[in-house]
């Protein structure tokens, strides 16, 4: 698909990865749209990027604004499912023996935010697809450690299951010619990585990874319009992350 | 376009989204004789007939075709002409 002129709505496009995403889409000619619950980062957003508060892991409004861009935009082109919380804690932290078992709430609230919300989205905007018969693209922005991170049960399952529903939405929405593809990055030097791991896990990562260093957000965003870009790509999951693996 | 071409179009449209022979598809078939006319198949029925008719189907015509009959209503219903 051409990114110009192209109506993309980036969801957590308010900062980090998503923001590198929208602005290099943007760089492309697409309209961009960013949806976050971030209001004080949408504020700091250039006036080019259209910016809404939305807390993706809400059905009703998650809907209610897809239909209401959908409307005015003519259409939605381009769905990123890039919004997401890093979350670690350990399956059993013996160092805890009051409550060492991995939190129940927090597996929860993991799995709404980066799985249930992906699923949100999508159907909101896949919605809008279908009834403009909009041949559309979704990405969805999954991790490295869908293959399975130690310290991350509920993050891993919540990105393997992202996975699973790129692969399952390419077969099904392929019929109305939408494509479904996801990227899988590895460690990128984003704040939000540099917030979830120390200086010294970082430095093991970069020693175990054959680049030998973190991956750069617009690296990520390249692979975001490459998959956008390559109109026989449907189901693809690609790994964005130096030759790492875990 | 004759009649007879137009509904041999229809024909071959419906034996390929529901994998039939074509002498099987005739007007009074149902959804209920067709094992695998689900929602799935039910999509790529309306992307074939709006491909190959040219037409665009709304949400309440889509519901509508649940047998060959009601499937040329709604084709007549949008301007079709299936020589009937
Ligand atoms: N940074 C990395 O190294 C890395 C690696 C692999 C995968 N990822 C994935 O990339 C995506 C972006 O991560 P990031 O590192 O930029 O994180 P980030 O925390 O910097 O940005 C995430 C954005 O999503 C928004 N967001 C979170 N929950 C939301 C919700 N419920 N509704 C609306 N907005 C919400 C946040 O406000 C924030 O602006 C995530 O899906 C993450 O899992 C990141």
């Amino acid at each position: 698909m051409e990114l110009e002129g192209a109506v993309v709505l980036v969801t957590g496009g308010a900062k980090g990865l998503g923001l590198a995403i929208a602005t290099h889409l943007q760089g492309q000619g697409a309209q961009l749209i960013v949806a976050d619950l971030d209001a004080e980062s949408l504020g700091a957003l250039p006036e080019s990027i259209e910016g809404h508060v939305l807390d993706v892991t809400c059905p009703d409004d998650a809907r209610a604004m897809v239909k209401e861009v959908a409307e005015r935009h003519g259409r939605i082109d381009i769905l990123v499912n890039n919004a997401g919380v890093i979350h670690s804690e350990p399956m059993v932290n013996i160092l805890n023996p009051a409550e060492m078992m991995h939190d129940y709430d927090r597996f929860r609230n993991s799995i709404t935010a980066n799985l249930d919300s992906v699923f949100i989205m999508t159907a909101a905007t896949v919605e809008q697809m279908v009834l403009r018969r909009t041949k559309g693209v979704i990405v969805n922005i999954s991790s490295i450690s869908a293959s399975g991170n130690e310290g991350q049960t509920a993050y891993s399952a919540a990105k393997a299951g992202v996975n699973a529903m790129t692969v399952t939405w390419s077969k099904e929405l392929g019929r109305f010619g939408i494509r479904c593809n996801a990227v899988a990055p590895g460690f990128i030097g984003t704040g939000s990585t540099h917030k979830a791991l120390s200086d010294t896990i970082i430095e093991h990562i970069q020693s175990k990874t054959p680049l030998r260093r973190l991956g750069h957000a617009v690296e990520v965003a390249k692979a975001v319009t490459a998959l956008i870009d390559n109109d026989f790509m449907n189901g693809a999951v690609l790994n964005v992350n130096g030759g790492l693996t875990i | 376009m004759s009649g007879f071409e137009t509904n041999a179009r229809l024909a071959e449209v419906l034996a390929d989204v529901f994998s039939l022979p074509v002498d099987q598809i005739v007007p009074g078939l149902t959804k209920a004789d067709v094992g695998n006319w689900d929602s799935l198949k039910q999509m790529d029925l309306v992307m074939s007939l709006e491909k190959e008719f040219g037409i665009a189907l709304e949400i309440e015509d889509i519901v509508r075709m649940d047998s060959v009959d009601n499937v040329i209503r709604v084709l007549e219903s949008k301007g079709v002409d299936l020589g009937a």
